[in-house]
């Protein structure tokens, strides 16, 4: 219903269910500056709209006519690009929570199938044996070094991104790119840990055909290559919500 | 009072505007309007990313809850959110007393040698 189009004597205590065609310009102005799509952010802008229609009824209860108190309602929500500026931030911290959470909790699962498979096909005991790795050929002791390296990254990252989106936020000054950064660093410490996994399977097997375990050289390869294709896409995902931020 | 002159300090106020129970966005606006005697009057759209920080550091909790046709997030404080409004009443009445004793020196207080 228009409320441009409401009567002037209908009392200020029946409330609109749906605003003005001003508010839903205002509500459109927000969301237009807010990444992705507009379906992502529906509940802010149910959140909002309710927030407009109660402040459209306040201004009439004090006795402006229905178009004016609209009016009156989305001058007093304020600049919508100010606003927005206060949900982008909101929007990439949650999103770099997430992938912070999500890198850490599938981190051990897909090194467990590695470190499985390893076992599996004695390379562990190979390695254990050839233990401090100086008898390894240097590719494989280097390349399991450095899969330990991106690993390390990718944890540390993680960590630093869930410190910082959860109850330090109070404390912490306001860097609202710090969080997306961090996920973002996290992520391609992923994707480099899992295409180097990769890349020693891919070794091992042209080296030594049958001495891995099939079954799970093939789960841990194809867990690597989930998450490789998920850590990347939420990388680029931090860095354009970091470069979205003012 | 404009948003720069808040600045760090709205997070302690809508916690306590948060304190007596639990409200929902626009309610929470009237609440600070009133109990500042008008003085405080931030743009009302800046109230709700706001609430959503809050809830993410933990300190209240949102849920939808419909009443009078409306779907309203209603927020309401967590135990972390009442000990984080402890901690903001204290820093505060230790800075005010510091910066009150600053701006109003006794004038006995300042003595050349």
């Amino acid at each position: 219903m228009n409320r441009l189009g409401t009567p002037a004597s209908v009392p200020a205590s029946v409330p609109a269910s749906v605003p003005a065609p001003a508010g839903e310009r205002y509500l459109a102005e927000v969301t237009a500056r807010l990444p992705g799509p507009a379906s992502a952010h529906s509940g802010i802008v149910a959140e909002l709209r309710c927030g407009l229609l109660d402040a459209t009824d306040s201004h009439r209860s004090a006795g402006l006519a229905p178009a004016q108190a609209a009016e009156a309602a989305i001058r007093e929500f304020g600049d919508p690009g100010q606003v927005a500026d206060g949900f982008r931030a909101e929007i990439a911290a949650r999103h770099a929570r997430r992938v912070a959470v999500i890198l850490l909790a599938t981190g051990p699962l897909v090194g467990l199938l590695w470190i499985g498979t390893a076992a599996a096909s004695h390379l562990a005991l190979g390695l254990a044996s050839a233990w401090p790795w100086t008898s390894l050929p240097a590719g494989l002791a280097a390349g399991i070094l450095l899969v330990a390296v991106a690993a390390a990254l990718t944890a540390w990252a993680a960590l630093f991104g869930i410190a910082m989106t959860g109850r330090l936020t109070r404390w912490l000054p306001a860097r609202p790119r710090r969080a997306p950064t961090a996920a973002a660093v996290a992520g391609f410490g992923a994707v480099g840990a899992d295409a180097l996994g990769l890349a020693l399977l891919a070794a091992e097997i042209a080296a030594a055909p049958g001495k891995l375990s099939p079954v799970l050289a093939a789960a841990a390869a194809a867990a690597s290559v989930a998450r490789l294709l998920l850590a990347r896409r939420a990388a680029y995902r931090c860095l354009a919500l970091r470069a979205s931020l003012a | 009072m404009r948003a720069e002159a808040l600045k760090g300090h709205l997070d302690g106020i809508l916690l306590a505007v948060l304190e007596p129970g639990p409200g929902h966005g626009y309610a929470i606006m009237e609440a600070l309007r009133v109990r500042s005697g008008g003085q405080v009057d931030l743009p009302t759209g800046t109230v709700y990313p706001a609430l959503h920080r809050l809830e993410r550091a933990g300190l209240v909790q949102a849920s939808w809850s419909e009443a009078g046709g409306r779907r309203r997030r209603v927020y309401e404080l967590t135990p972390a959110g009442r000990r984080a409004l402890d901690t903001e009443r204290t820093t505060w009445q230790d800075f005010s007393a510091a910066v009150s004793a600053l701006l109003h020196p006794a004038p006995a207080a300042v003595t050349s040698p």
